[in-house]
């Protein structure tokens, strides 16, 4: 090899091709073409993510544990929790539909999770490379699947279509999803895959 | 010329050299081009598959309403009407954007690009392909809406008297993303980004 690759990167969204320097503490580096976010300060925004992935969990956890909303039809009343959806799914037999709201809306958010943590624990003992590389690969994979954010929207355009026939409570949850859509938009989905190779060839290189 | 020697791993992000055969990332190993025909015939045969769902879910309904043992139903389209009379203009919106434009999008996109590809284009066209490519991307999960709110209604409307299910519809749609997603990832990235370096 003549050159290293490494020193470039590729826009996502328009394919034009750049070469990398270091950035400051902070700053992001933009597409020259189309604008698109290339990079940000690698150490930055890897340590922002680990750290809201703390607490991404502990309110996913808690978005699941209590009622996201409670629903009043005359006497009956019923409430919406994200197991409670899952299992309704299944009840019905609608087997198919009920797998993939699964793997949408609980396990690919908690596998993002689970793999910012894990990776956070391996690069800082400088242990099992191998491994770290197939973290940061099925980061990127669940990360496309983890839909908690449209499952947000929908729950808004449910409620448009109950009102009227119902009375509707917003629990405990509906606080905690909020939260937890807006730190998985801001710091677990904005990481770019480039940051992390980065940040990995650093952490057991020293490049 | 410079751009087309290297290409962008869809995995990982990282760069590659560009060859006319088999490409695996050096990075993270996985397969980002391969031989161009065999992979147009899996991208065939998945979008043919979700076009088939396609209509199967927009025929069949997606919603059942069990009212005092009198049952209705309810396609995509039907919903979305019934929203607009009610006078949910923005919901019903949403809803057609959602599930009947944004599939009917991804589809005729992956159909130009499965048979635009040999064509030789100026180079502006094909930077507005790979563009768009990117904003289908980005787009398409949102066609999930409505399979998230049927499942919603169907857990909250629960009761003895009104009780919402799915209908056979909802599970049509989900395999209908589940396919155009499949036939998304099976096209050859160098089909999309080629003239994204002008000439
Ligand atoms: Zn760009
Ligand atoms: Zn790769």
């Amino acid at each position: 090899m003549d050159e290293n690759l490494d020193n470039l990167v590729i826009c996502s969204k328009c394919h034009t091709v750049h070469k990398k320097i270091d950035l400051p503490y902070k700053k992001v580096a933009k597409c020259a073409v189309c604008g698109n976010k290339l990079y940000s300060d690698v150490e930055n925004a890897f340590y922002k993510a680990v750290s809201y992935s703390v607490t991404a969990l502990i309110l996913f956890v808690v978005a699941n544990l209590y009622p996201i909303i409670k629903v009043y039809i005359g006497s009956n009343q019923s409430i919406l929790t994200i197991p409670s959806m899952v299992a309704t799914l299944f009840d019905e037999n609608f087997y198919v539909v009920g797998s993939i709201v699964l793997v949408v809306i609980f396990i690919a958010p908690l596998s993002v999770i689970f793999s910012y943590l894990a990776l956070w624990v391996l690069t800082y003992f400088k242990i099992y490379k191998n491994f770290s590389k197939h973290i940061i690969s099925f980061l990127m994979v669940s990360r496309n699947w983890a839909m908690v954010d449209i499952f947000g929207v929908s729950i808004l355009v449910a409620l448009v279509k109950l009102f009227g026939y119902a009375q509707i409570q917003p629990g405990v949850s509906a606080y905690a999803l909020v939260l937890f859509i807006l730190v998985d938009l801001i710091f677990l989905k904005s990481i770019k895959p480039v940051e992390l190779w980065t940040y990995f060839s650093r952490a057991y290189d020293g490049k | 010329m410079m751009e087309n020697r290297y290409i962008r791993c869809p995995y990982c992000g990282s760069v590659n050299y560009n060859k006319d055969e088999v490409i695996y990332c050096r990075n993270c190993h996985n397969k980002i081009g391969s031989k161009v025909e065999a992979n147009l015939h899996t991208a065939w045969a998945m979008l043919v598959t979700a076009v088939i769902f396609y209509i199967i879910a927009n025929i069949y309904p997606i919603l059942v309403i069990d009212k005092f043992g009198v049952t209705s139903q309810n396609t995509i389209i039907g919903g979305v009407i019934a929203l607009w009379d009610e006078g949910s203009y923005p919901i019903a919106l949403i809803i057609f954007f959602a599930s009947v434009f944004v599939p009917l999008l991804k589809f005729f996109l992956i159909l130009y690009i499965l048979t635009n590809y040999k064509k030789p284009k100026k180079g502006s066209k094909k930077v507005d392909q790979a563009k768009l490519y990117h904003f289908t991307e980005i787009i398409g999960p949102w066609s999930m809406i409505d399979v998230f709110v049927v499942s919603i209604l169907a857990t909250v409307v629960h009761f003895g008297n009104i009780k919402i299910t799915a209908g056979i519809g909802a599970t049509a749609f989900v395999l209908m993303v589940f396919f155009t997603m499949l036939s998304a990832m099976s096209i050859d990235i160098r089909l999309i980004k080629e003239g994204a370096s002008g000439n």
